[in-house]
């Protein structure tokens, strides 16, 4: 099995805060993989220099076989990229947004905007099209970064939090389209925080927490005997079984 | 019923004072900012009063005040439009859950508006217009309720502006604008400036026309009316009280109707717009089928959209415009130009070269994801250069031709345009260094164009390339002084056209050659430093 992506001695720290610690990962390919954790794991951090975003402080990343900080003309052109927290060119209408990134990939225009037609039909955009994108709702948002995302057709694409603060209906618009796309033998390697999602989506894990990896392989091994992906993540970060205690025994009940 | 009144009333007052605090609370530079403020208003209020004071007695005491009390109050009604964050009290939709009835709220909002150094302001100028009409007892009584009622007039006025208009201040339209009130301000600070300076030459007299109108418009007619009296016209006086009582009564009713409304109905922007497919299919533009394709085009387009669509690169643009015309035209309409102040144009514009990665903000990101040779960041800045010069050289050219025109100095017009394009040429080339050595966040809301912890690298940026670019005109100003003082040297001063023309494109190219690589090789830091704030 090949490795889209590939990970080694991974490090940073941002003045006394260590944010990754060591990370050593290979992804397969043509999975649709998880990478779970609270809060504050280091996803976002992790995410971000394997993009090429974030420089690391150690460790190399290999995508598809390409060095991502030695080869940035092979690793560029093969992934997509839709990360958490960054803007996009707001100032653009969605279909402007998709045009600029696509000739800027280098993409001959008429191809660009019959990909963009597409894209924008299939995400439920097309009636959005024409309003800048400062407009858009967070729902929206994903759509069209991850739109952008794919007009290249990437090898890996990686998603930072797709899926936050998004309505049910674009969540499920977005599922159907990574779905058909890593059918295709495509891989698509997304962060998230909701147990649930990714267990229903995804057939590879790999587990973060505090800067770590703790548990990486197919779904059913890393959940083991426990009875969800929930129960065997709290297990592995050693957060179950606190007790509710006894505080808050006012809350609900008869009296105010 | 009363003690539940006061009780409203006195909380949303603490509010204020809490709001207030809180502020302040924040930073020490915030803290800082808020006392030299608050002592610059005073100040200038105690001088407004002092020279109001002093103006009592003289010919056109009574225009000048009520045309000071019409400005005022016109401030009072525009000023919630331009800083919808100002005042967190003005937006009622806040308190919108509790439960309040609309006529207690509007006793106790009004009652709030009037905390706060605006309100003291305006305080000290009423108080300091009727000592300088007033000439009788039954004058300064009247002006005691004058104070009052055009007090509350403009209170009740910013709070009714601030309501109608609620819904455009917590829209993003009503940011942008809000940011583009800096520029609002500054050219009205012209207007106040050449009005002065007419009012200055030809005498005050020239006011009296207005205030004739403006002295039966509320606010000012209740000062109005303390001149009335003053001058014995009872009938007129008490009239003119009456309307300014009126209007107030007429405003407070309208504020209270839109409060009542805007805390009843649901809030519009979370409805969806059910005609958004209609809007039509746009044509790419004429300037879009001009420009080249591929990258360069591709970059170009999209650096002249922001130039119209993002509202700081929008004032970034449009006050560089503006200084650059008014600075050497002005000079020369007042006789002490000089034709080398046209180089002004070029030096401003050139200035928008500076931190464009911080330009992008965050969205840089989607850059430096298609940037992986020094090729790529040298076609982006080049497209980014491109673009700026699509409206610098002709806007330049026009500003020193004209200046050139009121001089009527011809003979020097291709030496001025030379230094022009050597200049903008120095600028393009360290803004495209800069940009890659030393980028910065510019945040989005507000008005600061740094973000915190910045300062010292934007000084950099800035000051630093505008040394850098005059150092790098050196030789062709060295050559325009030598071709100026030599004998026969006049006779060869058209030369620094195309000398100043190529030397430009020269550096430009140099400069952008210089910063590719770095640009290419610092992608995850520039992000980095772009996406702060």
């Amino acid at each position: 099995m090949t490795s889209a992506v590939s990970v080694r001695g991974l490090w940073k720290r941002f003045g006394q805060q260590v944010a990754v610690a060591g990370i050593d990962l290979e992804l397969p390919a043509g999975k649709f993989i998880g990478l779970v954790g609270p809060n504050g794991a280091g996803k976002t951090t992790t995410l971000s220099m394997v993009t090429g975003l974030l420089r690391p402080d150690q460790g190399t990343v290999e995508v598809v076989g390409h060095d991502v900080w030695r080869d940035p003309v092979e690793v560029k052109a093969r992934i997509g990229v839709l990360p958490e927290g960054l803007r996009l060119f707001e100032r653009l209408s969605g279909r402007e947004l998709l045009a600029y990134t696509g000739r800027l990939r280098g993409l001959p225009g008429a191809e660009v905007d019959k990909r963009a037609t597409q894209l924008l039909d299939v995400l439920d955009l097309a009636g959005a099209q024409h309003k800048l994108v400062v407009d858009y709702s967070t729902g929206m948002r994903k759509k069209i970064g991850l739109a952008a995302a794919l007009l290249h057709n990437p090898e890996v694409l990686f998603l930072d939090e797709p899926f936050e603060g998004v309505d049910p209906v674009s969540a499920q618009t977005i599922r159907g389209v990574l779905e058909r796309y890593t059918a295709s033998g495509a891989t698509v390697v997304f962060s998230s925080h909701v147990m649930e999602l990714v267990e229903s989506l995804c057939d590879w894990v790999a587990v973060m927490a505090a800067g770590r990896i703790r548990a990486h392989g197919p779904l059913a091994e890393v959940r083991g005997d426990a009875a969800s992906l929930q129960q065997a993540f709290l297990e592995l970060v050693g957060a179950n079984g606190r007790a509710a205690g006894t505080d808050l025994d006012w809350l609900g009940g008869g009296a105010r | 019923m009363s003690t539940e009144v006061t009780g409203v009333t006195e909380v949303v007052v603490r509010l204020k004072l809490s709001l207030l605090r809180n502020g302040l609370r924040q930073s020490g530079g915030r803290r800082a900012a808020y006392i030299a403020s608050a002592v610059v208003a005073l100040l200038f209020a105690a001088l407004q009063l002092l020279g109001l004071i002093m103006l009592r007695g003289t010919a056109h005491a009574g225009s000048v005040v009520i045309l000071l009390v019409a400005v005022l109050a016109l401030g009072w009604a525009v000023m919630p439009l331009f800083f919808p964050g100002g005042d967190e009290t003005l937006d009622p939709t806040r308190l919108v859950m509790l439960p309040l009835r609309p006529r207690p709220l509007v006793r106790a909002l009004l009652a709030a508006s009037l905390v706060g150094i605006g309100p003291l302001f305006t305080l000290c100028l009423f108080t300091g217009s009727v000592i300088a009409v007033a000439h009788s007892g039954l004058a300064y009584v009247v002006g005691v309720v004058a104070v009052v009622l055009s007090l509350l007039v403009c209170v009740a006025l910013a709070r009714a502006v601030a309501t109608a208009n609620i819904r455009l201040l917590t829209s993003r339209k009503g940011r942008d604008l809000a940011v583009l009130s800096g520029l609002v301000i500054a050219l009205g600070a012209q207007v106040v400036n050449f009005g002065a300076q007419r009012l200055g030459s030809s005498g005050l007299a020239q006011l009296d026309p207005a205030a004739d109108v403006l002295r039966w418009v509320p606010p000012a007619s209740a000062i109005g009316a303390v001149r009335s009296v003053s001058e014995g016209s009872y009938g007129t006086g008490f009239l003119q009280l009456a309307l300014t009582a009126a209007a107030l009564m007429a405003l407070i009713t309208v504020w209270s109707r839109h409060l009542t409304r805007l805390m009843t109905s649901p809030d519009g922007s979370t409805l969806q717009a059910v005609t958004e497919a209609a809007i039509p299919e746009r044509k790419p533009t004429g300037l879009t089928r001009l420009l080249p394709a591929g990258r360069t085009g591709t970059v170009m387009e999209r650096s002249l959209r922001y130039v119209w669509r993002d509202p700081k690169t929008k004032a970034a643009w449009v006050t560089s415009l503006a200084i650059g015309l008014i600075v050497p035209l002005f000079n020369a309409l007042q006789g002490t130009g000089s034709i080398y102040f046209a180089c002004f144009a070029a030096g401003m514009l050139g200035i928008q070269m500076y931190n464009q990665f911080g330009q992008d903000t965050s969205a840089f990101w989607m850059v430096a994801l298609t940037i992986s040779s020094p090729r790529d960041a040298y076609v982006e800045l080049r497209g980014r250069a491109l673009a700026l010069l699509l409206i610098t050289l002709p806007y330049a050219t026009l500003v020193t031709v004209l200046t050139t025109a009121l001089l009527g100095d011809w003979a020097r017009l291709p030496e001025a345009l030379g230094l022009s394009f050597a200049l903008l040429g120095a600028m393009l080339a360290t803004g495209a260094w800069t940009s890659a050595r030393f980028p910065y966040s510019i945040p989005q809301e507000g008005y600061k164009n740094v973000a915190p912890g910045q300062t010292g690298l934007a000084w950099i940026s800035i000051f630093g390339g505008m040394i850098a670019a005059a150092l790098l005109c050196a030789p062709v100003i060295a050559l325009t002084i030598w071709l100026n003082v030599s004998e026969d040297g006049d006779a060869w001063t058209w030369l620094l056209l195309p000398a100043g023309a190529a030397y430009g494109a020269g550096t430009t190219w140099l400069g952008l050659r210089l910063a590719a690589p770095r640009t290419a090789a610092r992608l995850p830091e520039i992000l980095t430093a772009v996406s702060k704030g």
